[in-house]
């Protein structure tokens, strides 16, 4: 029997899970958590892996590493932050954001058409760790993406740019370019309406590890290792695509992910079925798809989920008994004290509303619509971004979401939602809740370049299913 | 580079496909690079294409009879959103009831179309049209060409754009019927 060892680091827990991997596959053998050390990350990945060990902290890592097979991750002070450029809106920026966000990035802002004085000074403002510039189909246009390079070359910008547009024009921009690390690589929207993010997602992951991974000491873990550790976005991603390769009934699901900081949202299901009754419009989305919410979050973002999600925490207050005053309170309360845990049965009521937010505002940026148009040849409906209609399984994870039994918290959300709007959200049509019961997902994400099928196999295991106890919000 | 792009797409909440694929299929056989919306295509949608592919023409069908509201402003947005010398095609049955076709073809120019068709145009007359019409506009020869650079092009067109706006000789062969 071997031990292998997943340890992710985040950006207030370092965690870590020792696994057994035996004939046949995984089994959990201890699970733990320990305060991220900011200034130096080594202090607590060395104490996470010397307990998961059961060896005295004080052993050098040097000595620690040859007892089992590590992998790590980590999460890079909440994620990568991208700034996406694009062309037009609806084709080479969706596509370029999509791709930020299937890396393991967030996007911090996005620009299409050529970039103005004020969006170069804004971008410098920012100061992001990569800069995604797309735009133009391979042989299409190419004007606004020389204007754009010209810019980015004589802004005070710092970090890699990363170009994957209109390949006719690739050398020109590194030509531009020249005194800024660029990374050319595909295109990310070769003809209109095909998505090719695969490379693009590669090359960030690679500037990830290089340049962002380099400080607060996790160069030493690297050398050390000789692997690398992997964006702790990316490595559920991984876990997400892999499941239903391995298991034909997790072939629709997603995943929901509230942190303190961001929400994120996965799925894996086909994002449309071409009917003669559904036309869809703008581009076919992944069939995998990642969306960070960087303004949803219990703790560092609850002040910021206070105010985009207002409609909803009011409606649901109302219907608790609560004023609005109340939560504002709480969120002063948690907004400060970033470890707060709620207490009395009120805080775990407005805790669960604001986790509830989160899913609401989540989902509805994550998936698509469509409306009806009624025309000579009868009723047809137009569909827009992501169709999540035949997911069956909706898993949550996070801290909150895995220590949660109820399917409450997930399930309130969307049946609010089917009532959204004039045009119709296509929401999981009736699923079953889950829960990442040992919120394994993270660790378990690392080990799945090596061990696929085994690690799928365990995340399968090891979800509970909530939607069995009887409780129906539908 | 090679080929001149187009966009081709059946306007507003239509959905007869056939022809629209016939179409694609035509004009790739006649050396285009074709770029199919299919069916139901806004206004906006064309644009956008048009604008990612650096295309040089865009070809709206409509079959339906309500084409022209779908069109009306088509002209005016490509202006504004920086498409100036593209060159914009309308064909099919594009108004309801009998209305003469001189009639039609008069209203969807005045919308700014280059070049109206009907349903039953020999599409290699089309073709033959399209060439000359690229030609004209964007200073280089079709398919096959090395196109200039773009700069060069923008400013050649803005002034061909402008010169050939009011002038425009319609050749007896579109009028079929």
């Amino acid at each position: 029997m071997k031990t292998v060892i997943s340890i992710d680091i985040g950006s207030t827990w370092t965690k870590g899970a020792a696994f057994a991997l035996t004939g046949s596959g995984f089994e959990l053998k201890e699970k733990i958590s320990v305060p991220t050390t900011q200034d130096n990350l080594v202090v607590g990945f060395h104490e996470t892996l010397a307990r998961l060990l059961h060896q005295d902290p004080l052993t050098p890592l040097e000595q620690l590493k040859g007892l089992s097979e590590i992998f790590f991750s980590s999460s890079a002070k909440g994620g990568l932050k991208i700034a996406a450029i694009g062309l037009v809106p609806d084709l080479t920026l969706q596509l370029a954001r999509l791709a930020a966000m299937s890396a393991g990035g967030k996007v911090v802002k996005s620009f299409s058409f050529a970039l103005t004085g004020g969006d170069v000074s804004e971008l410098e403002k920012l100061n992001p760790d990569i800069v995604l510039f797309s735009g133009g189909t391979d042989g299409g246009n190419s004007k606004y993406i020389l204007e754009n390079a010209k810019k980015l070359q004589s802004s005070r910008l710092s970090c890699p740019v990363v170009y994957a547009g209109n390949r006719a024009v690739a050398e020109d921009v590194l030509n531009i370019m020249k005194s800024r690390e660029v990374v050319v690589t595909e295109n990310l929207m070769p003809e209109v309406g095909q998505v090719n993010i695969e490379p693009v997602r590669e090359k960030i992951r690679e500037i990830f590890l290089k340049r962002i991974v380099a400080g607060r000491g996790l160069a030493e873990i690297v050398d050390l290792f000789g692997s690398q550790p992997k964006p702790t976005p990316l490595a559920v991603f991984e876990l997400i695509s892999v499941i239903p390769e391995f298991y034909q009934d997790w072939s629709d699901l997603a995943v929901i992910d509230i942190g303190g900081a961001t929400t994120d949202f996965y799925s894996n299901t086909e994002s449309y079925l071409e009917t003669d009754t559904v036309v869809l419009k703008g581009i076919r989305e992944p069939k995998v798809k990642r969306t960070v919410e960087g303004d949803l979050g219990l703790r560092v973002s609850a002040r910021s989920l206070f105010e985009t999600g207002q409609s909803y925490l009011e409606d649901r207050l109302r219907e608790e008994g609560f004023e609005l005053k109340e939560m504002e309170e709480f969120v002063d309360r948690i907004s400060s004290r970033l470890d707060y845990l709620a207490e009395s049965q009120t805080e775990k009521i407005l805790d669960q509303i604001l986790a509830e937010a989160c899913v609401y505002y989540a989902v509805l940026r994550h998936s698509g619509g469509w409306r009806e148009v009624y025309t000579p040849q009868g009723r047809v409906y137009v569909q827009t971004g992501k169709d999540l209609r035949r997911v069956k399984a909706v898993i949550g994870s996070g801290g909150f979401l895995s220590g949660e039994k109820s399917t409450a918290v997930m399930a309130i959300p969307l049946k609010k939602l089917r009532n959204y709007g004039e045009e119709k959200k296509l929401l999981p049509d009736c699923p079953s809740f889950y829960r990442d019961r040992h919120y394994l997902f993270s660790v378990l994400g690392n080990l799945v370049e090596k061990y696929p099928q085994e690690a799928a196999s365990l995340a399968v295991a090891s979800v509970e299913n909530l939607s069995q106890k009887g409780e129906n919000h539908d | 580079m090679g080929k001149d792009t187009i966009v081709i797409g059946v306007i507003g909440s239509d959905c007869h496909s056939v022809g629209n694929k016939i179409l694609e299929l035509f004009f790739t056989s006649e050396g285009f690079k074709v770029v199919n919306l299919g069916v139901m295509v806004s206004q906006q949608e064309f644009i956008d294409a048009a604008i990612e592919t650096n295309a040089k023409a865009i070809l709206v069908s409509s079959l339906y009879g309500h084409g022209e509201i779908d069109c009306q402003g088509f002209r005016d947005l490509c202006l504004e959103k920086g498409l100036d010398p593209i060159v914009l095609y309308v064909g099919g049955n594009l108004v309801v009831g009998k209305t003469p076709f001189s009639v039609v073809e008069e209203k969807f120019k005045r919308m700014g179309f280059d070049r109206v068709f009907t349903p039953d145009i020999d599409l290699k007359q089309v073709a033959e049209l399209l060439r000359q019409d690229i030609k004209e506009k964007f200073g280089s020869s079709l398919n096959g060409q090395e196109n200039k650079s773009q700069s060069n092009q923008n400013k050649q067109l803005s002034q061909a754009a402008q010169a050939d706006q009011n002038n425009r000789q319609e050749p007896e062969g579109s009028r079929t019927k």
